[in-house]
């Protein structure tokens, strides 16, 4: 077995597929549709598929989907011609059984150790990058782990943030457990939160520039490409894909990568070049242009005349030391934000 | 085959409270529009600070730097001279070059017209363009149950001929059914008698015209008072006279509310009876409520901008950005087009001049 350089974590429902669970009605679509029936972002399979086949990649899926809809969502996976090495789904049924009713919701309890184990249980400790939504708590999962991991959360402070976070005690038990096995280092390299909610992106603001909140798969590839993740060709995959779709237009996509120059996520630089790279492309044939699509030189066109148009405008700053986490409080809040959507009716 | 993005040039520094709420308001049409891009136009740096507070879709917004804004009180020719890069005047350019499809703007009046006015062509058989304002009615009309009726011109230019007032008709008209969806806008000329003689040589002549060239509902002429009534949907004039009726009418708005609170400090028994009259008040505030029609609309060149009121808050942006896109997308100037090229072709058949 070869051991991974490096690992993608996937979250499923509002990260890879379009799911609604706003409504009970939604919850119950949810739980009949078929694998046909149900649609990944555009952008989000090409990318995913690249990066199951990337030489030393791993690809692990912990979802909060309950356990009994593996087999539609497995299928899911197959239909769209993604691989993936490890596949983790919560035990609802289980949690009923015990009478556990509030795990049934619980994030941080569930997804935690979900991580710490996926990570222990490894042969080795490679560099991780972590997909999820803003529709539930996984920026504070993520960003909770990677500190775990770096050694800048303690287990002292990891049973505090449990307990706040409503953990069973026996849950408590276990991720504290899985905390002593996992391997430490500072191995979560990058965050990307996929703005489902069109939450506000500034919101994230505190979890520091590792975490990066997107709106699209073309910026989580775009993010990819300037952490050396994926190639200039790769990205295209996920732009092809997104075009195809019929709900992106080139536009949109030069749209977004100035979204992320403006918001400081993407270096000038780094856009000049994957447009030099992509009219390389276009010259050498790397690719093979699609009449349907818009020629390579136009691509690399759109995204240069996104850069000219801002001009020397300075991007937005990032402090220089940003302050450390206060997890007891984030997960405090969090709570008090589910109560108060579950109030307006809101899942 | 899949019909163009809507491109909606928006001029962010222009407005009371802009750029905040000009940027707001962007940021709430780039999630409510299906198809739409939102090109904010002004200073990247402030604008690219206020984005990411607001929930908006990244995708479908686009900035383009401008360094200068034209302020409020500046004179329009000479701010556009001083500023060759002010908001106004790049977001005008940008869709001049094919950039933008429309352009909304809260920014001096002024300016906003002249640098439409100077950087678009006007539509061929147009002579002038003009500026339209909406004034909320007694009426309902069309698909929307729209309150508001159409006053041009209210400022674009000072006189007008009766072949203009024969164009501003056909614009009026053309806007009417696109952006109220009302198939058959009953259109009136303003004047100081419903008979066909009454009123200046141009309005006789016009009124002539619209009856004999035009095949728009032509209801005749109305007088100052009909427009409250909601009599006719498009009412037209020259620019001096809509002018003065829009200001009355504003003014006129504005003392009835001043002296229901007037009447509210003044006596017990007049407070009691505002207080009954309150959720009536309240229905007609709403009806009236002039952030939810967007903008005024200038018409006649070749390219939809909808000029939002100064002191437009977020919501009046958006519906502007709405308004701008539905016109783009119904091809507001294709119809204003085909409308003035239809009474020239009927007025050359006839042999009128």
């Amino acid at each position: 077995m070869t051991h991974a350089r490096h690992v993608f974590r996937w979250d499923l429902d509002k990260t890879y597929l379009r799911t609604e669970f706003d409504s009970l009605g939604d919850l119950i679509k949810s739980a009949v549709e078929t694998a046909a029936d149900k649609q990944a972002y555009p952008g989000a399979t090409a990318l995913l598929r690249t990066l199951s086949k990337g030489d030393g990649y791993r690809v692990c899926i912990i979802s909060g989907s309950p356990s009994q809809m593996r087999t539609v969502l497995a299928a899911k996976l197959a239909l769209d011609g993604v691989a993936y090495d490890e596949f983790v789904l919560k035990d609802n049924v289980r949690n009923i059984l015990r009478g556990r009713f509030r795990a049934l919701r619980a994030q941080i309890p569930y997804k935690l150790p979900a991580l710490l184990a996926s990570r222990a249980n490894a042969p080795a400790a490679p560099a991780e990058t972590l997909f999820g939504d803003d529709a539930e708590a996984d920026a504070i999962v993520y960003c909770l782990y990677a500190d775990l991991l770096a050694g800048r959360v303690d287990l002292d402070t990891l049973a505090r943030i449990l307990q706040s976070a409503r953990a069973y005690p026996d849950e408590v038990e276990r991720t504290l457990t899985m905390a002593k096995r996992a391997p430490g280092g500072d191995a979560v390299r990058r965050v990307i939160i996929h703005l489902d909610r069109r939450s506000p992106p500034v919101g994230f603001h505190r979890f520091g520039p590792r975490l990066v909140p997107v709106f699209n798969y073309f910026q989580a590839a775009l993010v990819l490409y300037a952490d050396g993740v994926l190639d200039a060709r790769q990205l295209l995959f996920v732009a092809f894909e997104m075009l195809d779709s019929g709900q992106y237009r080139l536009a949109t996509l030069a749209n977004s990568l100035q979204d992320l120059m403006r918001r400081n996520r993407l270096a000038r630089e780094t856009v000049l070049r994957l447009a030099e790279e992509v009219g390389d492309q276009a010259r050498g044939g790397g690719l093979a242009a699609r009449p349907e699509l818009p020629p390579f030189d136009t691509i690399a066109r759109a995204f240069t005349d996104r850069v000219r148009e801002l001009r020397a405008t300075p991007a937005a700053p990032w402090p220089a030391e940003p302050e450390p986490l206060d997890y007891v409080t984030l997960v405090d809040q969090e709570h008090e934000h589910r109560r108060s959507r579950r109030k307006r009716g809101v899942a | 085959m899949r019909p163009p993005m809507q491109r909606i040039v928006v001029d962010a520094m222009g407005g009371d409270h802009a750029p905040e709420e000009i940027v707001k308001g962007a940021a709430e049409a780039s999630l409510a529009l299906d198809d739409a891009e939102i090109i904010l136009v002004g200073d990247a740096e402030i604008i690219g600070a206020t984005l990411p507070r607001l929930r908006h879709d990244g995708g479908r917004v686009r900035v383009h730097h401008a360094a200068h804004v034209v302020d409020m009180d500046e004179k329009p020719a000479e701010a556009l001279a001083a500023k060759p890069d002010a908001s106004i005047l790049s977001a005008a350019r940008l869709v001049a070059a094919g950039e933008g499809d429309a352009l909304v703007s809260a920014g001096n009046t002024g300016a906003s017209v002249l640098a439409c006015a100077r950087t678009w062509k006007l539509i061929p058989g147009v002579r002038r363009a003009a500026l339209a304002s909406v004034y909320p009615t007694e009426l309902r009309r069309g698909d929307k149950n729209d309150p508001f009726s159409l006053i041009l011109d209210v400022g674009a230019t000072i006189d007008a001929t009766a072949d203009d007032l024969v164009t501003f008709a056909i614009m009026g008209a053309a806007y009417a059914t696109l952006i109220s969806s009302n198939r058959r806008p009953r259109v009136a000329l303003l004047s100081n008698g419903t008979e066909a003689g009454k009123g200046p040589a141009e309005v006789v002549a016009a009124h002539q015209a619209l009856l004999e060239a035009t095949e728009l509902n032509f209801i005749g002429n109305v007088e100052g008072l009909d427009i409250p009534r909601g009599v006719a949907d498009v009412i037209v004039c020259n620019g001096f006279v809509g002018n003065v009726v829009l200001k009355m009418l504003e003014g006129v708005s504005e003392t009835v509310v001043r002296l229901a609170r007037y009447a509210h400090k003044e006596k017990l028994a007049w407070r009691i009876g505002l207080m009954a009259l309150s959720s009536a008040l309240a229905q007609l505030k709403a009806v009236t409520d002039w952030q939810q029609y967007g903008g005024a609309p200038l018409l006649g060149l070749e390219h939809p901008f909808i000029k939002a009121d100064g002191r437009s808050s977020a919501r009046a942006i958006t519906n502007a950005i709405k308004v701008a896109a539905k016109a783009s997308a119904g091809d507001l100037c294709g119809h204003i087009r085909t409308g003035v090229a239809d009474v020239a072709a009927r007025r050359a058949a006839r042999g009128t001049p």
